[in-house]
């Protein structure tokens, strides 16, 4: 089909990006895995002697580790259940008949736009905060005791602010999944008399399926990596209470000067984040074939 | 009568849609109102909604104090810069593997797609002393580079969807015509392939612009874009809401309006074509 000019010219316009790409992921990964090995601290200098696997040990016996664990499982976990349970609910009222639904598509989509640091500050000054937020004034009027949002419950105040910037993006996409189904079936199952529910159940839900998955994927890896949100708001705290892997890694590498612990970190964080990537690239690749 | 229901129905799910809308529109309008007050007014209980003394004092406030521009214009730096740099290597891999495809061009594309799950932690600690060791940290350079490489595979992926759906044929017979590869790439390819790329770069442009794991990590006061400079006021002193509420507003203003216009591309960009 191709000649072999064509072929040749092909690899060379090819060659610079997988050059690049080979070298933006190999060097670094090669690096954090051999300091991972090394006992290596910023704030100690001189020769930074091999340990093994020490670094792992501790970082894997730090209590740090096992609360940031469960704070990232509780955060993605969290933040999935709300933005798809919210995103189907969303895209099924978006997509029926009304006045001005373009209008009403852009307001749901805005969150998503952004930056992740203004959105976790107004959350934090403007809505959560105990004395000046509109919460606190709400809860004063309904003659309720102000709550620290931040102090009292941080995981769960960043989990609904994560979940309010990636509920447009859910929304979105189930959406246009919605619309690509086929009409004439939802009127035939409405002729032969099948209830809302039993349409949205076995019509609706199977057509979604797909969307649902890659939602769920595409979001895990984000979800994984989530940063400022948490930097801005807590800073990790109280304690460990809002600490996820992430968080932890950066503290230890970046606060705490420590580039083998850090690193030790980062090849786990890079392990469970390809157990999610590989679901994420069949599903990807299936579709590039069809 | 079943019109009038129809017409009912629509009444109802317009109001419903309109309440949710706005609910989850509202932090940003609330933002966008509080830049407009004085500090009194922004903390006032009960709240102000409308009937305040507009005033655009912040934002010249916010602007006097810490040289917002000079953020602002690290951000259009870092941002279009990256892009543009990204776009310049990735068309001709997009081209030659969405016209020319091999037999390992989808393992290349996968494998592209996988530097994208990298968590960016994992190579926190070496990149950072890459950065010290290189003079980088707190460079705009320095962050165009790694924002480059970080949306290349998006920037390919999304490229090579939309030039999948130019026909062939056309190439074919330019070529047919005596077209040498320079015209057909620029007189035959690029006027199909514009909106695509335009699409591209707008959706890169945002996704650049409200990065906040390596410009957070890697700039301090010099080189630091939008999403740095707004993580200062985590740790303000007296009163602050209607100037975080300006510097906010002009953070996002730029990308809420871009961004509206791409949501189709928003779909099938941040799902590698997975979902369209």
């Amino acid at each position: 089909m191709s000649t072999k000019a064509s072929r040749a010219a092909a690899r060379l316009m090819i060659s610079p990006s997988v050059i690049l790409l080979l070298g933006w992921m190999l060097i670094p990964l090669g690096l954090t895995l051999y300091f991972s090995f090394l006992r290596y601290n910023l704030l100690m200098p001189g020769d930074n002697p091999f340990v093994g696997l020490e670094n792992y040990s501790y970082f894997l016996t730090d209590p740090g580790f096992t609360a940031a664990i469960w704070n990232t499982l509780a955060l993605v976990l969290g933040v999935l259940v709300i933005t798809i349970g919210g995103g189907i609910v969303l895209a099924l009222l978006l997509d029926q008949p009304m006045w001005g639904q373009g209008i009403v598509r852009i307001l749901v989509i805005a969150p998503f736009f952004v930056m992740p640091t203004v959105s976790a500050l107004v959350w934090k000054n403007m809505f959560l905060n105990p004395v000046n937020g509109l919460f606190a004034h709400l809860f004063k009027a309904l003659g309720l005791q102000p709550y620290d949002f931040l102090a009292q419950a941080p995981l769960l105040s960043i989990i609904g602010i994560v979940s309010w910037q990636w509920l447009p993006f859910a929304t979105l996409i189930l959406l246009t999944a919605l619309q690509s189904l086929d009409s004439e079936q939802l009127e035939a199952a409405e002729m032969d008399g099948a209830k809302p529910l039993s349409r949205f159940w076995h019509i609706m839900l199977p057509h979604l399926a797909r969307a649902i998955t890659v939602v769920v994927l595409i979001q895990t890896i984000f979800l994984l990596s989530v940063f400022a949100e948490i930097l801005v708001t807590t800073n990790g705290g109280p304690g460990y209470a809002s600490t996820n892997l992430t968080y932890l890694i950066y503290v230890q590498s970046l606060l705490q000067y420590d580039v083998g612990m850090g690193s030790a970190g980062g090849v786990v964080a890079i392990i469970l984040a390809n157990i999610v990537a590989i679901f994420l690239m069949r599903m990807i690749g299936k579709n590039l074939e069809a | 009568m079943a019109r009038a229901v129809k017409t009912q129905r629509k009444a109802l799910n317009t109001a419903i849609a309109w309440g949710v809308g706005l609910l989850i529109f509202f932090p940003i309008l609330w933002t966008i109102l509080t830049s407009f007050k004085t500090e009194a007014e922004a903390i006032a209980d009960p709240p102000v909604w409308f009937n305040f003394s507009w005033t655009l004092e912040n934002y010249f406030t916010v602007q006097e104090r810490s040289n917002y521009f000079r953020h602002f214009w690290n951000s259009v730096v870092i941002s279009v810069g990256s892009t543009l740099i990204g776009l310049i290597i990735a068309v001709p891999a997009a081209w030659a593997m969405a016209f020319v495809p091999g037999k390992r061009t989808k393992d290349v594309l996968m494998w592209m797609l996988s530097t994208k799950m990298l968590p960016p932690v994992g190579v926190l600690v070496p990149l950072y002393l890459i950065f010290r060791d290189l003079g980088l940290l707190d460079t705009r350079i320095g962050l165009v580079f790694v924002l480059t490489m970080i949306n290349l595979p998006i920037i390919i992926w999304m490229l090579y969807t939309y030039f999948r759906e130019i026909p062939s044929e056309i190439l074919e017979a330019a070529r047919m015509d005596g077209a040498g590869l320079r015209e057909e790439v620029l007189h035959v390819l690029m006027p199909m392939a514009v909106p695509g790329m335009a699409s591209t770069v707008l959706l890169n442009i945002i996704l650049a612009w409200n990065e906040a794991f390596w410009t957070l990590n890697l700039t301090a006061a010099k080189a630091a874009p939008l999403t740095a400079f707004i993580a200062s006021y985590s740790s303000p002193e007296g009163l602050f809401y209607a100037k975080l509420s300006a510097a906010s507003t002009m953070a996002i203003a730029p990308i809420l309006i871009m961004g509206w216009f791409s949501q189709k591309q928003l779909v099938r960009g941040l799902t590698f074509g997975a979902v369209k």
